[in-house]
């Protein structure tokens, strides 16, 4: 599922996406989109508490089950752990949702080099490298952009039919 | 109001003394080296079975389920044994997707980690 994803729509793909988060905007013909469509940005430093109890709020209102909630609080918790651990500078998260998905963003101004990060399981006996490797394993799809200046990454949860 | 509780006690089963550590809260990359500080201080008294409850923990991150593996095989090399005890929903999807849960045995409750 999650590496389908990412084969499918991966990262060419996500260097263009990942230009700017799809601000919802209503045509004429249009009914206004509920406000939640529109990215909220929460800055973070170390209150990973916080986050997640906000990331679990939308994940419930966007109709997530409270498994796959489970799912997307950890995975954004593990990449805001990152932004603790490796960027020295606050983190941002931006969260939208419409009918079909919820979508977290995280940007920090740190650098991933590794092209396949969280791509393979660590062992256990690892010192680290778990965390993005299990926000690929619960997301259904990840988006990842990283240079000189920082990176992105873009969580996808698909919700269900309603 | 901490994050993250722990807290220490002595205990016996059938005359055979264990490590009760009841872990509360939520376990992140913000607490994990008071985390590992308080298990290596237990795992230094060369327990024989030390139990973690873990009923009281809400999540649990990457960095600190690296404390618990940590501990795991300190446990291991000096003929101990390491115990989960009930963990909520969040902290059981991080122990089996990491197949941890493989390899620390996880218990419903603490009587039955006790009896081994």
């Amino acid at each position: 599922m999650a590496s389908e994803g990412r084969t499918a729509r991966g990262a060419p793909a996500a260097h263009e996406a990942l230009a700017r988060p799809p601000i919802a905007r209503p045509s004429d013909d249009e009914p206004s989109p509920p406000a939640a469509r529109e990215p909220t940005s929460y800055p973070y430093t170390t209150d990973l508490a916080s986050i997640r109890a906000i990331v679990q709020r939308y994940a419930i209102k966007a109709g997530l089950s409270e498994a796959r909630a489970i799912d997307l609080v950890l995975a954004v918790s593990e990449v805001a752990a990152n932004t603790v651990r490796h960027a020295k500078s606050p983190g941002n998260l931006q969260i939208w949702y419409d009918a079909h998905e919820i979508v977290c963003q995280l940007h920090d101004e740190g650098t991933i080099t590794d092209p396949l990060a969280g791509q393979r399981q660590p062992s256990l006996e690892a010192r680290g490298g778990h965390g993005l490797w299990i926000v690929n394993e619960v997301c259904d799809q990840v988006e990842l952009r990283s240079d000189e200046t920082g990176t992105t990454i873009r969580l996808h949860m698909n919700l269900p039919p309603s | 109001m901490d994050l993250l509780t722990v807290s220490v006690t002595a205990r016996e089963s059938a005359g055979e003394p264990y490590t009760l550590v009841e872990i509360a809260g939520e376990a992140d990359v913000t607490n994990t080296d008071e985390l590992r500080r308080l298990l290596d201080e237990e795992v230094a008294q060369q327990p024989r079975s030390l139990i973690v409850d873990m009923s009281g923990l809400r999540f649990m991150d990457s960095s600190a389920l690296h404390a618990l593996l940590r501990v795991n095989r300190s446990l291991d090399r000096q003929g101990g044994v390491l115990a989960l005890v009930s963990p909520q929903a969040a902290v059981a999807k991080i122990l089996r997707l990491t197949t941890a849960d493989r390899l620390i045995p996880v218990f419903d409750s603490v009587a039955e980690a006790a009896a081994g």
